[in-house]
């Protein structure tokens, strides 16, 4: 089963362009992120620049809309991301519970949907599409 | 230069109600322009946050909360992994996408940091563990 661990990070929503964690921190993640990698769970992983550098799309009307960052009213934004390859939702819980993460971080665990998720007429729509996974693995 | 897309979820996708294949359609069509042009580095939908979690940290104190989650409009349905020039054509892009979601919907752009964003808090040494952690979780991923 695949899981993403989101990294929810309180401030985030409202932090500079060129934020960035202090060396120490860095340093503490990056030995979490080893032990995920050496347990053999890890899939990827990436660190997103604050809103303010980003914009939503809306569709009213079904008309695309732009609007720039930061998101008056966000009280929640992801600051990044683990995606993880675990036996149960609890191996992914417990895997969360380990980071060394602030009193201000809060780690959404989800779950991937996979294929077989998918009612059999969705299946076959989407199996007329080459997959999107292969390219994942050659970027990154 | 990569973004994160987030396609944020909606009531429908809260709960748990799939996308007709019309609009399964639609999207994939997206995504194989996407791939023609060599955008596409991933891509991936989350099951509702009713069957999720959440961790918060207080000390050393770990409490985990069940979904589901009240704010849907800040809950993540699915995303993208963009590798374009610039913010502007990831928009570009977004502003051609089927609107994912039967009713409202909105979808996020957001850079993704590389090592050069870290500045000195990266050391030579850290930069290097992370380009190795990255090789080894890439080969893990094709397995």
């Amino acid at each position: 089963m695949r899981f993403m661990m989101l990294m929810i990070p309180k401030g985030y929503e409202t932090a500079a362009p060129g934020t960035m964690p202090e060396a120490k921190a860095v340093e503490a993640m990056m030995k979490y992120n080893e032990s995920l990698q050496k347990a053999g769970v890890l899939l990827a992983l990436d660190g997103l620049h604050p809103p303010a550098a980003g914009a939503r799309v809306t569709f009213p009307g079904g008309k695309a809309k732009v609007t720039d960052g930061p998101f008056a009213g966000a009280n929640e934004v992801l600051g990044g991301y683990w995606m993880i390859q675990v036996k149960s939702r609890a191996e992914a819980i417990e895997w969360a519970t380990r980071c060394p993460a602030g009193e201000n971080e809060i780690i959404e665990v989800r779950q991937v949907q996979e294929m077989a998720d998918f009612p059999a007429d969705v299946q076959a729509v989407v199996q007329k599409y080459p997959e999107i996974r292969p390219h994942m693995n050659s970027a990154t | 230069m990569k973004f994160m897309i987030i396609v944020k979820a909606s009531k429908e996708s809260e709960a748990g109600q799939m996308p007709s294949v019309e609009r399964i359609t639609a999207m994939g069509k997206f995504n194989q322009e996407l791939i023609d042009a060599g955008v596409l580095v991933a891509g991936e939908g989350l099951h509702p946050s009713s069957k999720g979690a959440r961790v918060r940290f207080s000390g050393d104190k770990r409490t985990v909360i069940d979904g589901p989650f009240s704010e849907t409009k800040e809950l993540v349905g699915g995303f993208w992994i963009f590798n374009v020039k610039s913010r502007q054509e990831a928009i570009d892009w977004i502003l051609r996408c089927p609107n994912p979601h039967l009713g409202e919907s909105e979808i996020e752009i957001r850079q993704i940091l590389s090592a050069e964003d870290f500045g000195p808090a990266l050391t030579p040494e850290l930069r290097e563990q992370e380009e190795r952690q990255r090789a080894q979780s890439a080969a893990q991923a094709q397995q």
